[in-house]
């Protein structure tokens, strides 16, 4: 429950962040994409799938003409994401970095497919595509930092809770 | 059955979220807009935080701006420092008022220029994502903002009013791969839709190869998509290239107004709107 509240504090803040402090120029640090993963890979449950559904949501509501856009892409990421923690252990937090870049790649593919089936929308070239290397660079380059964070989060209340039940 | 449900619940779970997902974004197909009940209460919660937090940017702004400029002070002012501490606070908020007396004036002088009805309205929060273009403004429908109304700086066009709340609105910048304003050559009166790109910056589609474009050319609202005022600025042609092929030229566009920077707006009513 603790854990639930921490990461739904964390995905407040997240979103909080990205729609005021974090604008580099057009690039938006994908700090919201880094917590999905983080979940997929280190707390799978059905409350993370629904606090993933959710922030996907939030990040709509402020950020999108469409609705459920990026809930849809972070669903995805989610599921991919989750899918491959069966065959590849993150333990170290550096090695969050070309997860992360993969996943944003994955994130891209799924926004890409909801606009071409729900929306007119020209094609990715060399420009967008150079434009996405730099997002999903960006959000790589900045995720062994969160997991470190998001990991001691995670640890300090699993160590609070089992000395309380140990008790 | 149950011990395969309980084994794959996080995926199953998952799935039905994306499945959620692609059923509030089917309307979207047919231009429709499911009902959306958890976003107005989202950016009310948010909304305190974000005013805070864009406040608090732009006093650090300016107290930057001014510690700069003191930055050459030597330690016989150290007995001033106090002082000027005190007066750089004071100064701090009078060149804000200012900025801001100065902003509005500006944004006055301009509404006046605009058909009747237009409202004023300042940014609370940006996009929170690199691929999508969009402010949310603090005045909706209460204060007579209406979905299909234009937001405009007095420097030039900033976008489309997409989506609104009692107390806020959403606005699609002209900067996102998925908008268009309808334009015209100031000077040859040629005509096409400048939108966003996720190619380079913002282009001018749907340009006949036949018309005469050249760069440096003013472009400017031609008032018919019902969303804009005719006549007001958008950008600059900066590149053109006719291509050996193809029906249309390819037009990149230096837009008027910067929308990262941008603080307030006006949101308008286009002619046929208003009809």
């Amino acid at each position: 429950m603790k854990l639930s509240l921490l990461f739904l504090a964390v995905g407040f803040i997240l979103v909080l962040l990205q729609t005021t402090l974090l604008h580099l120029g057009p690039f938006v640090p994908d700090l919201t994409l880094v917590l999905c993963v983080y979940l997929g890979l280190n707390h799978p449950t059905v409350g993370a799938v629904v606090g993933i559904f959710m922030l996907g949501y939030s990040v709509d509501v402020f950020s999108s003409r469409i609705l459920g856009v990026n809930a849809f892409a972070m669903s995805l990421v989610f599921i991919a994401v989750h899918l491959s923690s069966r065959f590849v252990w993150v333990q170290n937090p550096l090695l969050s970095a070309p997860v992360v870049f993969l996943a944003s790649w994955v994130k891209l593919a799924a926004l890409m497919m909801v606009w071409t089936l729900f929306l007119t929308m020209d094609g990715l070239g060399i420009g967008g595509l150079k434009y996405a290397f730099l997002d999903a660079l960006l959000a790589a380059v900045l995720a062994p930092a969160m997991f470190a964070l998001l990991r001691r989060g995670q640890s300090y209340i699993e160590s609070k809770q089992a000395s309380v039940e140990g008790s | 059955m149950i011990s395969f449900v309980r084994r794959n619940q996080v995926l199953l779970s998952a799935f039905l979220s994306v499945l959620l997902s692609l059923y509030i974004i089917a309307p979207a197909a047919k231009g429709h807009r499911r009902a959306d009940p958890i976003g107005p209460l989202l950016i009310a919660a948010m909304r305190p935080f974000q005013s805070g937090i864009q406040m608090t940017i732009s006093g650090i702004r300016q107290v930057y701006l001014n510690y700069a400029a003191l930055r050459g002070l030597t330690a016989e002012n150290a007995k001033l420092k106090g002082r000027i501490q005190e007066l750089e606070a004071e100064r701090n908020r009078h060149l804000e008022d200012e900025s801001i007396n100065r902003r509005l004036r500006e944004l006055m002088d301009f509404r006046l220029e605009l058909p009747s009805g237009a409202v004023t309205a300042s940014v609370i929060s940006n996009s929170a994502s690199t691929w999508f273009n969009i402010l949310i403004l603090d005045k909706g429908k209460k204060d007579g903002v209406e979905k299909g109304m234009g937001a405009v700086s007095p420097l030039g066009v900033v976008g489309q009013v997409v989506s609104v709340t009692s107390r806020s609105a959403k606005v699609l910048l002209i900067t996102d791969s998925h908008s268009g304003v309808d334009a015209v050559v100031q000077r040859s009166r040629a005509r096409g839709i400048v939108a966003g790109s996720l190619e380079s910056g913002p282009i001018m589609k749907y340009v006949k190869r036949s018309d005469d474009l050249k760069e440096g050319d003013r472009l400017v609202t031609s008032g018919l998509d019902g969303v804009f005022p005719k006549g007001l600025l958008i950008g600059t042609v900066s590149k053109v290239n006719k291509k050996s092929f193809g029906l249309f030229q390819y037009v990149e566009v230096t837009l008027a107004v910067d929308p990262a920077r941008i603080e307030e707006v006006l949101v308008v009513q286009g002619a046929q709107a208003k009809d």
